[in-house]
């Protein structure tokens, strides 16, 4: 019989895994059509805690409604940031120009601005340190399953994210937005061809990344009652792994990384001190950049 | 009835000069051939058409507007498309996801007579795109266009590295597609081949139209052949 304490480790990291996912689809989403990393996107993350506690604050919605209104801030900053940060140095429309390092390289430098500017601009409106959270609200309230005790967030976080991955599937796979996500991220200058409209498409993965991202931040501020201007740096690092891990452009490797991720960390706090659990993230991250430079599940992966 | 007009038209790109005053007309219903070695400015040509460059001068009229400035997807939009140099396929989609994407709910007749041109597609629509070879990428990539019903095709080097077979079928199938009632701009390398088809034809050196006349006059001109021809003498 496996002790129940690692039954729990297991629960707690896959609850963090999922929110890893959720976070890491978001880069994993936008590096396709781009082939950019968005550095703003740990602070998309902040932004749909505090939408989230604001919300509860002003008029204590139940609780689909605050996901509703996080997903909603969440598309407006996943817009508002690519029409300032992305696509003002997307200026030219041949494929030489479309993934260009020039490109990568200018919205490197400007999400990052974005970062700082929207991390500082809620430490000064808000302060650093933790809000005050409806105590209601929370969802970390204990339930026993035989020798196991878990807590409620841990089955609402399993069952949001499964819900949101299972959504997008379905969006990439069968809708005409998801056709043309996949064909920006398999070939922009084909698809300028078939007639798709690339900007739109580019925005619409912004928002549906951002969606996602702004979700991660409200789940995991309610699980820990912690929601703070600088909470979105380590998750972003982390989801960053998982997609680095995950082969840079395979949702499900990002899926699936992010995952182990989650669970390797909960388990690691056993046999080391919790400070050091972040450390697991870091680890993944130079084995795999070592010995499988292409990801986990990124071995086919092609050059556009 | 000229259905594609281009006039004046040049393109620079940074300090260079793409093209240069380009002027030629499509007619409805009819094939026109670009003709002209590497380098050349064909496919930029073909580029400024579907919206991927902008001109710096001159202009493109379609049906009599100017189409200039417009992005490539309206451009597609009006039923101008493009099978474009490089094919340009989405090799991780399926056959049927490349056949039937950007062009709204999937159109079952349209389907129909664009794998009726294509048997070979037919049999592999569930395969990846990428798994196909040369020619049956160049057969998709064709058959992708015609899914949107275009009024115009503009066709950047369907024969490049395709055996001569493969060759004699796309040029045969160009035809066809003719008699369908499609206007056809169509770059090649394989100056006898496209003469062969074609109504009228321009040859393009260093960005500039040096040639410009029926496909008969052209391809019995002494220039064009030595130019043109000769290399191409023994693959057909």
């Amino acid at each position: 019989m496996i002790d129940p304490y690692y039954l729990q480790q297991l629960t707690i990291g896959i609850s963090l895994g999922m929110v890893y996912a959720l976070m890491a689809i978001g880069f994993t989403l936008i590096f396709g059509v781009l082939n950019v990393v968005n550095f703003a996107h740990g602070e998309v993350y902040t932004i749909g805690a505090f939408a989230g506690i604001m919300a509860i604050a002003a008029f204590g919605p139940p609780f689909l409604v605050i996901v509703f209104i996080v997903l909603a801030v969440g598309a407006l900053a996943g817009f508002s940031l690519e029409r300032v940060a992305f696509r003002p140095f997307r200026r030219f429309s041949d494929e030489a120009s479309l993934k260009s390092r020039a490109m990568r390289e200018a919205t490197l430098m400007s999400s990052l601005a974005m970062s700082i500017i929207a991390r500082e601009a809620m430490e000064l409106l808000f302060g650093s340190e933790f809000q005050t959270i409806d105590i209601g609200y929370l969802i970390n309230k204990p339930i026993s399953l035989g020798p196991v005790t878990i807590v409620n967030g841990d089955i609402i976080i399993f069952v949001v994210s499964v819900l949101m991955l299972g959504g997008l599937q379905w969006l990439l796979k069968y809708s005409a937005i998801g056709l043309s996500i996949r064909a920006v991220s398999n070939n922009p200058l084909g698809a300028k061809y078939v007639g798709i409209n690339t900007d739109r498409t580019i925005v619409l993965t912004f928002v549906i990344g951002s969606m996602m991202g702004a979700l991660a931040g409200i789940l995991v501020g309610l699980y820990y009652g912690a929601v703070f201007p600088s909470m979105g740096f380590i998750p972003g690092v982390k989801a960053f792994v998982a997609m680095v891990m995950g082969g840079l452009s395979s949702i499900p490797g990002a899926v699936i990384a992010a995952l182990v991720l989650g669970v390797a960390e909960s388990l690691s706090t056993t046999f080391v001190s919790s400070v050091w659990a972040d450390m697991v993230a870091y680890l993944f991250l130079i084995v795999t950049l070592v010995f499988f430079p292409q990801g986990l599940f990124g071995a086919r992966r092609e050059r556009v | 009835m000229n259905v594609l007009e281009i006039a004046n038209l040049s393109l620079r790109i940074g300090v260079q000069d793409i093209l240069h005053d380009i002027s030629l007309d499509v007619a409805e219903k009819g094939i026109y051939a670009i003709l002209g070695a590497n380098g050349v400015g064909k496919t930029s040509l073909m580029r400024c058409i579907s919206g991927i460059y902008h001109p710096t001068g001159g202009e493109i009229r379609y049906e009599g507007k100017n189409i200039v400035g417009l992005k490539s997807h309206q451009i597609v939009d009006l039923g101008i498309l493009q099978a474009p140099e490089g094919r340009q396929i989405f090799s991780n989609m399926s056959v049927l996801e490349n056949l039937t994407i950007g062009g709204g709910p999937l159109k079952t007749a349209e389907l129909d007579r664009v794998l009726g041109l294509f048997p070979k597609l037919k049999e592999r629509l569930k395969q990846g795109a990428g798994s196909l070879s040369g020619g049956e990428q160049q057969m998709l990539c064709i058959g992708r266009a015609l899914m949107r019903r275009p009024k115009v095709l503009l066709l950047d080097e369907p024969s490049l590295g395709l055996a001569p077979m493969l060759v004699r079928f796309i040029f045969d199938l160009v035809e066809e597609i003719r008699a369908q009632g499609y206007s056809i701009l169509i770059v090649e390398q394989n100056a006898k081949a496209a003469l062969r088809i074609a109504d009228r034809a321009a040859v393009i050196e260093g960005g500039k139209i040096v040639m410009e006349g029926s496909a008969k006059e052209l391809a019995s001109d002494s220039r064009v052949a030595d130019a043109y021809l000769g290399g191409h003498v023994a693959a057909h």
